[in-house]
């Protein structure tokens, strides 16, 4: 199997605060992964590691075999061409309206003359269910409405590698759904590599083709949606019953 | 002794770590103008920023300061009769100190915190990670722009507020406090020299590139949401300051 993305005992801590304690996964090349876990494990920290927006403090980070960690910063940026990331917080430039964050990529790195730029910004918005929406400033939408701006700027450049941080938290059932299918359909379509954390365990067990479970800086399980919805593992387990009782510490 | 060794060793090693960043970031930044792609429109809509919107600030402060100067050295050159010596000081005093200095200030205190809050904002809320994260160097799309802005307007302010100044002097020497006209101007011209004015220039240009610089790093920074904003603003105000005097120092021994 190919990967895409290959941690090797990556440790992260923040002073004294571990947060990572040797996370080893393998992200398969084409595929859906899905990272799970409890609130506060750090899969938002570990996804700002796949794509070197945060060194890790041990460990190597492989994209395409290539170790992100000895990587300079021109490289970096290089490579980041490949990834489209959406933040959990979407991280919109609250400077610029709607039209212009979605174009950013495109402006940047792409010569597209100014028609085609803007017939992709609104087809890329269309896909996240956006309309006239366009000359609005980040300020002016909703919670669930920038994540989905986030969503299409992410998407905008197609790129080989999408990680999604909470892409439906906040959404309603509706437009869950519709983004759930954006991310299966754009993975289908176009083979793209993609990452997701997620709380919303039904639509990881439908769209996933792999899962990883974190928790207490380490993965507890990895597989297929199959072998999580047959496991014993008792975190697994405890986590999908959203029970109080088990392994996992409630504070 | 250790205790004091270590309260004495702590802030500067703080000091040298911001020194050795900064730097860093300047070097940076200086290699990065010269790198495509060329963002002219962000370094128009800063040379307005801090330039054009700083001149209400820069006239006033340029007038009033050659005003209270002419009546300060008044009282001094008056005591031995050498009233018409007033314009002379005036002008060189603007020229070669106040008018860089002042106006430099004016626009850390105007600017520079803007800066500073503009990129701690967008720093806090995971803007500098999402142009990161969009394969756009942050120090390449927020810094370049900002500190060319600060090399290219801050000569054109200080020109201004010299211009002013020595304008607000020469008002105040004739029409308040009755200098004769003719010899105001006259020695004010037989004395000062196009040196006095470049010497001012290069400090001003030197102070546009500090400013923006404190202004982009303390901003890049920042730490721990809309308080840390508020903290790296002033800090970034107060350090720009200081370092505008200690370079002033500087740069008046060197082309003493
Ligand atoms: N920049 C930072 N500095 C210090 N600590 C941090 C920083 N970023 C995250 N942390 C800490 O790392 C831990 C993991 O944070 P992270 O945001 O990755 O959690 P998460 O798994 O994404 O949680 P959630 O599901 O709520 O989004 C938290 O305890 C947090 O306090
Ligand atoms: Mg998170």
């Amino acid at each position: 199997m190919e990967y895409a993305i290959e941690c090797i005992d990556l440790h992260k801590s923040f002073g004294r605060h571990q947060i990572h304690k040797g996370i080893d996964l393998k992200i398969v090349k084409g595929a859906i992964t899905y990272i799970i876990g409890p609130s506060g494990t750090g899969k938002s920290v570990l996804l700002k590691q796949l794509c070197g927006l945060m060194p890790p403090t041990k460990g190597r980070v492989l994209v395409n075999g290539r170790d992100l960690t000895q990587m300079k910063q021109s490289e970096l940026t290089e490579m980041r061409k490949k990834f489209g990331i959406l933040f959990q917080n979407a991280a919109l430039f609250d400077s610029m309206n709607v039209f212009e964050n979605v174009a950013f990529p495109l402006r940047e790195h792409t010569k597209l003359s100014k028609g085609e730029i803007s017939k992709i910004v609104s087809e890329k918005l269309r896909l996240v269910g956006l309309r006239d929406v366009e000359q609005k400033m980040p300020s002016e939408l909703s919670g669930g409405m920038r994540k989905r701006v986030g969503l299409a700027r992410a998407i905008a450049l197609e790129p080989e590698i999408i990680l999604y941080d909470e892409p439906t938290t906040g959404l309603d059932p509706i437009m869950c759904d519709a983004v759930d299918n954006l991310i299966n359909d754009t993975q289908k379509e176009l083979g793209i590599t993609s990452i997701v954390i997620s709380h919303d365990i039904e639509s990881t067990l439908k769209i996933a083709d792999y899962i990883a479970m974190l928790y207490d800086g380490k993965v507890v399980l990895y597989g297929t949606p199959e072998e999580f919805k047959t496991t014993e593992n008792p975190y697994v387990r405890q986590f999908f019953s959203a029970s109080k009782e088990g392994p996992i510490n409630i504070i | 002794m250790n205790k004091f060794l270590s309260l004495l060793g702590a802030p500067f090693l703080n000091f040298i770590d911001i020194t050795g960043q900064m730097s860093v970031l300047f070097f940076t930044t200086l290699r990065l103008i010269f790198k495509k792609p060329f963002r002219t429109r962000l370094l128009l809509k800063q040379i307005e920023f801090i330039g054009a919107n700083s001149l209400s600030v820069i006239v006033l402060t340029g007038s009033f300061t050659g005003m209270v100067f002419a009546f300060q050295s008044y009282i001094g050159f008056h005591k031995f009769g050498a009233d018409q010596l007033v314009g002379t000081v005036v002008a060189l005093g603007m020229a070669r100190e106040l008018g860089p200095v002042l106006s430099s200030i004016m626009v850390a205190a105007r600017a520079g915190s803007a800066i500073t809050a503009e990129i701690g904002t967008m720093k806090v809320t995971e803007q500098v990670d999402a142009l990161n994260a969009l394969a756009v160097d942050p120090v390449h799309y927020l810094f370049v722009p900002r500190i060319l802005a600060g090399f290219i307007v801050m000569p054109m302010l200080n020109a201004i507020a010299v211009f002013c100044g020595i304008v607000g002097g020469a008002v105040v020497g004739v029409k308040v406090l009755g200098i004769n006209k003719t010899l105001y101007m006259q020695y004010m011209y037989t004395y000062i020299e196009l040196d006095d004015f470049i010497n001012g220039m290069i400090k001003s240009f030197v102070f546009g590139g500090l400013v923006t610089l404190v202004g982009c790093y303390k901003g890049y920074m920042t730490r721990g949401g809309a308080e840390g904003v508020g903290r790296a603003t002033t800090e970034s105000v107060v350090l720009a300051c200081i370092l505008i005097l200690v370079f002033d120092y500087i740069l008046t021994a060197f082309m003493f």
